[in-house]
């Protein structure tokens, strides 16, 4: 700060500020690394090695020692604000707001990581109660938080020398399963707003199994169970509940397995989790409809019968309709399953099975041959013995029995169905209902460096992975937090980057399906 | 060299400080926490820990070319265990954080530091309008000797130049040059105040980080040098000299005394070292003895073949 040392031309002792005459030399400065040499395998002591170890170490020190010197006028001013923990520019962004930072309050702001990248880039100029920080102070002020440590920076800082465009990873922007299946476009807000939220009323309510009450919340409620109870087997993705209703701090029950009565307003305006460890400053998610809690009343549920119907709620309907009355359900009703069910032939042979055996015993005409009890029973017994030709009676008439007759014709497919004892799974099977964790998070998306010149911060797109980060000193990431994190990232794999003192390696699971070689 | 010091100690009010303190002061290493990671940031210090045997890593950009990730630059990350032991030789004290304090706006040092920003730019034009004169007498100098016309005209001509550069010249404040400091400046970096504020070093948490500390210890004693190894799969690469110039001989694995270890992280390991053409060592830090040593005990694992 002081320039103490006006003659000398040296760098100074107690600082490591540079005078002017030593930034006047820096325009002649070389810009290129030199190559490091081969490297020895036994220490011999001799002369040429001690050379060249005391070559490369001058080279080494010559470049570390290096300050960094820019022009002013290449250089964005901006301010350091920690309650908020933001950087807010105060000149003009330069090239690098096509892919960082955001606008808050009508300033270009940028998150603490990307402006402590900017400064060792030597695009930014951070300054703090009027004097500019060093890159000491940045680390030291911008990096003390949990969610953005040192570790977290050092992830950051590698990807984004690699090219990548890195961005913070919010729970909320990951499209639903259902809006993937719509396949709707993801529009992100363009302004990310600072800490003040406003949060919108969510009422709880545990889900219970009651009978329709005249409650309308409770009445719709179980309407939507109902519905989704009846068809588990076709669509069991649409079940699994919004990425909202994980993120929220509501207590989900793990044994009702259908989250969709939880009587929330089903009009979302964000579902981030908790504010004690969120971080500021993050975009919000646009509002978004919460299908699984607007009840859709099923009419064609045999075990539930309204008489009538109240009327919707007039957000729900076009706005020139107004409000409905009540629907009288029984004429609906009537009208329907009045179709013929077809069934498949298959169908129809196991129904005339299933009718096979309900034909009258004394109409059976072996049976009136008999003409007394003994005769009956040895008809019985003979009848026993056909049916055990094939089937010995040391096999089949204990308490366990082979899983397959070999007299039964089925197909290999279905055989080998049969006698799967270990059934495969998927890494998301079962992960809708995992509660989610303070230690394992996905920090960042990851998007793909040749897309940068297309890249627009409003509508990213979907990201190449997303990161998390932890360090060989923690724990091996298990299955739960495996399939915790693949589900909280929806179709966008996820990469464990650990750091290692300065090292850092990158490794994914990936899900995995043994082939079955036959054909069905 | 005396004179720029004193300068520092006259601004700590410490004017008999002498020479000797001095000289070992000098080379006290800060060591300066972010969160729980090690850090140290000054060039001087790098080296002075260097040439102590503590190599750590560097973790930031590297000034020249930021944007590459094959040399980095400051600061260097120290391993916890390299940090300890340069505190406990006394070569090193931990710089406690200051940040959490926040004064006010100091008038006095923004004063300074814009009367230095306006000193240098007034400094720097000079310097730009010297550089171009000098330019530009050289051209003139190169022509006059190729058309080697009469010598009058060309002096006129070469004044009327020089006269012009100097009405015409303006060097705005958008072409200055800017320091960006890695290092954070200040009073602290002063060794007499580093002495005074440095803080303990942290103690360690449980068996594991002792035993790697003695493991550590007991190597850089014998002269190896160390870095860690988590990509290896061990605790620390052991080289012979500078890791710039020569091969890591060994994968250190720390493990205690009376831990057993399945058979297959031992095969495990083995079949790593002799895939990287390493050799895999297994340390123990035994029971100290009451001469206060304690043995760290090491066994080499080689892959045999019978052949």
């Amino acid at each position: 700060m002081a320039d103490q040392n006006k003659t000398s031309a040296k760098v100074e002792i107690g600082n490591e500020l540079l005078n002017p005459s030593d930034l006047f030399e820096t325009r002649t400065r070389s810009h290129k690394i030199p190559v490091r040499g081969q490297k020895d395998f036994i220490p011999t002591g001799s002369d040429q090695q001690r050379d060249w170890l005391q070559q490369s170490l001058d080279e080494h020190w010559n470049l570390v020692s290096e300050e960094r010197v820019e022009r002013l006028g290449n250089l964005v001013k901006a301010v350091w604000i920690p309650s908020d923990m933001i950087v807010e520019l105060q000149s003009p962004a330069g090239k690098f707001w096509q892919t960082m930072g955001f606008s808050a309050h009508g300033k270009q702001c940028l998150h603490p990581e990307e402006a402590l990248y900017l400064m060792e880039c030597g695009n930014l100029q951070v300054f703090y109660q009027d004097l500019p920080l060093s890159i000491q102070e940045g680390y030291e002020r911008f990096l003390y938080l949990k969610t953005m440590s040192i570790q977290h920076y050092q992830v950051f800082g590698h990807l984004k020398r690699l090219g990548y465009v890195v961005n913070r990873f919010d729970p909320s922007s990951v499209p639903s399963q259902y809006e993937r299946q719509l396949n709707l476009p993801q529009s992100r807000d363009r302004s990310g707003r600072l800490p003040k939220r406003s949060h919108s009323p969510t009422s709880r309510h545990t889900g219970t199994q009651e009978g329709p009450t005249s409650k309308r919340m409770e009445e719709e409620k179980d309407c939507n169970r109902e519905e989704e109870d009846k068809n588990p087997d076709s669509l069991p993705d649409i079940s699994a509940p919004d990425i909202d209703e994980i993120q929220t701090t509501s207590h989900v029950d793990p044994t009702t397995s259908t989250e969709g009565g939880q009587g929330r307003s089903w009009w979302s305006k964000e579902g981030s989790p908790d504010p004690d460890s969120e971080l500021p400053g993050q975009p919000q998610s646009s509002p978004r409809w919460d299908f699984s809690s607007i009840p859709f009343p099923d009419l064609g549920s045999r075990r539930w019968l309204p008489s009538s119907l109240t009327s919707p709620d007039a957000c729900l309907l076009p706005g020139a309709v107004g409000s409905v009355g009540a629907c009288d359900v029984a004429p609906w009703l009537q009208r329907l399953n009045l179709r013929e069910v077809r069934m498949s032939r298959r169908e129809w042979e196991r129904e005339r099975d299933r009718d096979r055996y309900r034909r009258d015993i004394n109409q059976d005409r072996e049976v009136r041959r008999c003409r007394n009890w003994a005769e009956y029973q040895e008809l019985q017994e003979r009848r026993i013995q056909r049916s055990r030709r094939d089937r010995p009676a040391h096999l089949w008439e204990g308490p366990v029995t082979p899983l397959h007759d070999p007299a039964q014709v089925t197909s290999t497919g279905e055989l080998l169905e049969k006698i799967s004892v270990i059934k495969s799974t998927r890494l998301l099977e079962g992960a809708s209902s995992l509660k989610g964790s303070e230690e394992w998070r996905i920090c960042f998306n990851i998007y793909q460096p040749d897309t940068v010149a297309e890249f627009k911060k409003s509508a990213p797109g979907k990201p190449y992975s997303r990161m998390c980060v932890c360090s060989f000193d923690g724990p091996v990431p298990d299955l739960w937090t495996l399939k915790l994190l693949a589900f909280q990232s929806g179709d966008v794999p996820v990469t464990y980057a650990v750091v290692d003192h300065g090292d850092i390696s990158f490794y994914s699971f990936k899900d995995f399906q043994i082939p079955t070689d036959t054909s069905f | 060299m005396d004179s720029p010091e004193q300068k520092i100690t006259k601004t700590v009010s410490r004017e008999d400080a002498s020479k000797e303190s001095m000289a070992n002061s000098r080379h006290v290493i800060g060591i300066h926490f972010c969160g729980p990671t090690p850090l140290v940031w000054r060039a001087d210090e790098l080296k002075s820990a260097r040439e102590l045997g503590i190599i750590g890593t560097l973790v930031g950009s590297l000034a020249r070319q930021p944007r590459q990730n094959t040399r980095l630059g400051r600061p260097l990350e120290l391993l916890p265990e390299e940090g300890r032991l340069l505190a406990d030789m006394g070569r090193a004290a931990v710089i406690p954080d200051s940040t959490n304090e926040d004064p006010e706006v100091n008038p006095e040092q923004v004063e300074q530091y814009h009367a230095g920003l306006e000193n240098s730019f007034q400094e720097q034009g000079a310097m730009v309008l010297a550089d171009r004169k000098t330019t530009l007498l050289r051209v003139m100098t190169e022509k006059h000797n190729e058309d080697s016309g009469s010598q009058e005209d060309s002096d006129g001509a070469v004044r009327d130049r020089l006269e012009a550069l100097e009405h015409g010249f303006s060097f705005p404040r958008t072409a200055m040059a800017v320091q960006l400091c890695t290092a954070r400046a200040g009073l602290s970096h002063c060794p007499e105040v580093r002495r005074f504020l440095a803080a303990d070093w942290p103690t360690p948490r449980d068996e594991r980080s002792e035993t790697r500390f003695r493991v550590f210890r007991d190597l850089r004693r014998q002269g190896f040098y160390l870095t860690s190894a988590g990509k290896f799969g061990g605790d620390y690469l052991v080289y012979p000299g500078d890791p710039l110039r020569f091969h890591a001989y060994f994968i250190v694995v720390c493990i205690s005394m009376d831990e057993s270890m399945p058979l297959c992280d031992v095969l495990a390991i083995a079949r790593l070292g002799s895939n990287v053409k390493k050799t895999v060592l297994l340390c123990s830090s035994g029971e100290s003895q009451e001469d206060d040593r304690e043995e760290v005990v090491y066994t080499s694992l080689q892959w045999s073949g019978m052949v």
